[in-house]
């Protein structure tokens, strides 16, 4: 992506899913708590669908269940630490 | 008259007032002025959101939980995506737009492989309702706002409708779907109201305003009551509330006979929700938490986590008392989709409880840890159900002793010294209850069950129910060892069966000697009453006068004739 002439690229990462319910309701809702904190746009792709982490409609239809590799995808001022954040969650099984 | 089935005692009057049901139609319809649609929807969303945040502010727990997830689904963009472009682009009035908008978005979840997924459909859709109740100005009953002497009608009422209920106000509550322990059965006894399910098309036959009397005991519902109908149902109110007043004087008392014969007198509960019941009704701890609500409600295995607060909940809201859980009690009669069991012959002699846990041991494990964990944060103690040999309780200890290093290992804390007890409910265990009693710290009988068991009547069975009787004398001679079997191995017997709380055996288990009662929240009162006017020695009299009977016949008659000379 070009942005201000600089060459840009989104950041990614691949993490897996430890709740033993997979992204439902309530880990989704915090996914997405934590998520719109940031400017950043961030992704989440699983196999070939890709759903925007901000949505909790998109996350949960994505249907992700426990073991689940996903690929978390983050593009905007913020994404270093969008990540970090995020990824942090996760492997914690936001406070599960 | 209408008939239902009673689910909470007590007489009512009042107005009725029907929550809408679901089942409206939407014609599709074209508008000139989008603009004008678009502000509708937008200001029936903001009301809808507005209410449910008053009601996720009010609540807190695992409904809470869902009401913050409902707010974030209906502040989520794509929700209204599909509404706003069929506004937008298709001139489509907004209630038509919500329609077809929301379907789109619920199908997504029904198509999906995932049953837990396919039920958040059900959440979209109500959300879809009521939006659209909004927009058509539909006269929604708002439940906090009712007015005084109101009969609520409902196919169902849901935890979001009875959370904001004024129950001031409220006096009857009639459903088309439920039983005795659904949402809000539970609901209405715990706040004393008179209840009645089961009625049949009751959102159609009635009308708001309607004026109806009901006896939540019988499940009867008279509209526009005669003045003689109105006259019986006064009578019985008077009675109850007198009845009622003169139990209010055995709250929180002592529960011990008139020569000082203590006992503890504690509560059977089937979800953390009837703690509340509990409580109210003073009760001493509990005496039975069934578990199996946390399996039975849910589409997949409850997890360790769920389990964990679950019980958690319950132990901090008792602060200190007993709490007995008893693991998992399903199998047979009792279907679990997600175990994929297969259908037996004799179900109540088959694959359940225990036989079922020690046969799959991660299930086990999970619910075991669970309540370990959350022994932490109260006095928990643990029950297996369906004992019928030493080596099961053996297995069973061996495997909660392996949960214990588990979490020795992980650092987490549970109650070192947490107690491990067995429920009594085959005769097998009842006739070598003084070996089972040296290797664990409590009993408790489970006479529904052992009632079965020991006559060879399945409970359920309409043609043979006359054979099911609590009187038996072998059922007597069975309660009797189980008793002294724990007492001659140093610990305490208790009784979670119906028979625990049954006015003519009180004085019987009293003279038998049994420690601790346990029965539904609402007969702790009754009970405590009953005991407070006996004396343990006029009590073990009976006992030998009892235990020389042959019929059951004759059993219930002694006790009875001893009741009405004992009890005012």
């Amino acid at each position: 992506m070009n942005f201000l002439g600089k060459e840009r690229k989104m950041i990614k990462e691949k993490v897996t899913i430890k709740n033993e319910t997979g992204l439902h309701a309530r880990p989704a809702s915090e996914l997405v708590k934590l998520a719109s904190k940031f400017k950043c746009n961030i992704n989440i792709a699983v196999g070939d669908k890709t759903a925007n982490a901000k949505s909790i409609l998109a996350i949960m239809s994505l249907g992700v269940k426990v073991n689940t590799e996903i690929e978390l995808q983050c593009d905007g001022e913020d994404e270093e630490t969008a990540i970090k954040e995020i990824i942090e969650a996760i492997n914690n099984k936001f406070g599960e | 008259m209408l008939k239902g089935k009673g689910v909470s005692n007590g007489v009512g009057f009042g107005n009725i007032a029907i929550l809408k049901n679901e089942d409206r139609v939407i014609e599709k319809k074209i508008v000139e002025n989008p603009e004008n649609e678009m502000k509708r929807f937008k200001e029936a969303l903001e009301e809808v959101t507005k209410e449910t945040q008053e009601i996720a502010n009010s609540i807190t727990g695992t409904e809470k939980e869902i009401m913050d997830a409902y707010l974030m689904i209906m502040q989520d963009p794509s929700l209204t995506m599909e509404t706003e472009n069929a506004i937008n682009n298709l001139n489509y009035s907004a209630e038509y737009a919500v329609e077809i908008g929301f379907n789109s978005v619920i199908q997504v979840f029904k198509n999906m492989d995932d049953e837990y997924m396919a039920t958040r459909a059900t959440d979209i859709a109500d959300i879809k309702n009521r939006i659209l109740a909004q927009l058509l100005n539909e006269e929604t009953i708002n439940t906090s706002k009712l007015p005084p002497n109101t009969i609520l009608v409902a196919k169902e009422l849901t935890t979001s409708d009875t959370a904001k209920l004024n129950f001031n106000h409220v006096t009857g509550i009639i459903t088309e779907i439920g039983g005795t322990n659904s949402h809000s059965s539970i609901m209405a006894r715990t706040h004393a109201i008179p209840a009645i399910t089961r009625v049949e098309d009751a959102t159609k036959i009635f009308r708001n305003g309607d004026y109806v009397a009901i006896d939540g005991m019988l499940g009867e519902i008279y509209l526009n009551p005669t003045e003689e109908e109105k006259q019986k149902l006064l009578k019985i109110q008077s009675q109850i509330l007198k009845e009622n007043e003169e139990l209010e004087k055995y709250k929180g008392t002592e529960t011990k006979t008139k020569d000082g014969y203590k006992v503890e007198l504690v509560a059977n509960i089937g979800t953390p929700a009837d703690v509340e019941l509990v409580l109210k009704n003073t009760a001493e701890g509990i005496g039975l938490l069934r578990s199996e609500f946390l399996y039975m409600d849910s589409d997949s295995m409850p997890t360790e986590e769920e389990q964990f607060s679950a019980y958690k909940e319950v132990a901090e809201k008792m602060n200190g008392k007993n709490v007995i859980i008893r693991t998992l009690d399903v199998g047979g009669d009792k279907e679990l989709k997600y175990l994929e069991l297969e259908k037996e012959a004799n179900p109540f002699l088959g694959y359940r409880a225990i036989r079922l846990c020690l046969d799959n041991i991660a299930l086990f494990k999970t619910q075991l840890r669970a309540i370990l964990r959350a022994s932490h944060y109260g006095n928990l103690l643990i029950m297996f159900p369906m004992i019928s040999s030493i080596e099961e309780l053996r297995e069973a200890k061996k495997i909660l002793e392996e949960c214990k290093k588990e979490l020795d290992t992980e650092n987490i804390p549970y109650k070192k010294d947490i107690k491990v007890g067995i429920m009594i409910e085959i005769p097998s265990a009842a006739l070598i209850a003084y070996g089972l009693a040296q290797e664990c710290d409590f009993f408790s009988i489970g006479t529904n069950d052992l009632i079965q068991y020991t006559v060879a009547v399945e409970r359920g069975n309409e043609k043979i129910s006359k054979l099911y009787t609590k009187y038996h004398p072998a059922v007597i001679k069975l309660i009797k060892d189980s008793i002294q079997g724990a007492h001659d191995a140093g610990i305490f017997c208790g009784m979670c069966g119906e028979a625990a709380g049954d006015e003519l055996l009180i004085p019987l288990l009293i003279g038998l000697g049994l420690d601790e009662f346990s029965m539904n929240s609402n007969k702790i009162l009754k009970a405590r009453k009953i005991i407070s006017q006996l004396e343990k020695s006029k009590c073990e009299k009976l006992v030998e006068k009892v235990l020389r009977l042959n019929s059951a016949n004759e059993v219930e008659k002694k006790l009875k004739e001893f009741i009405e000379n004992e009890i005012s």
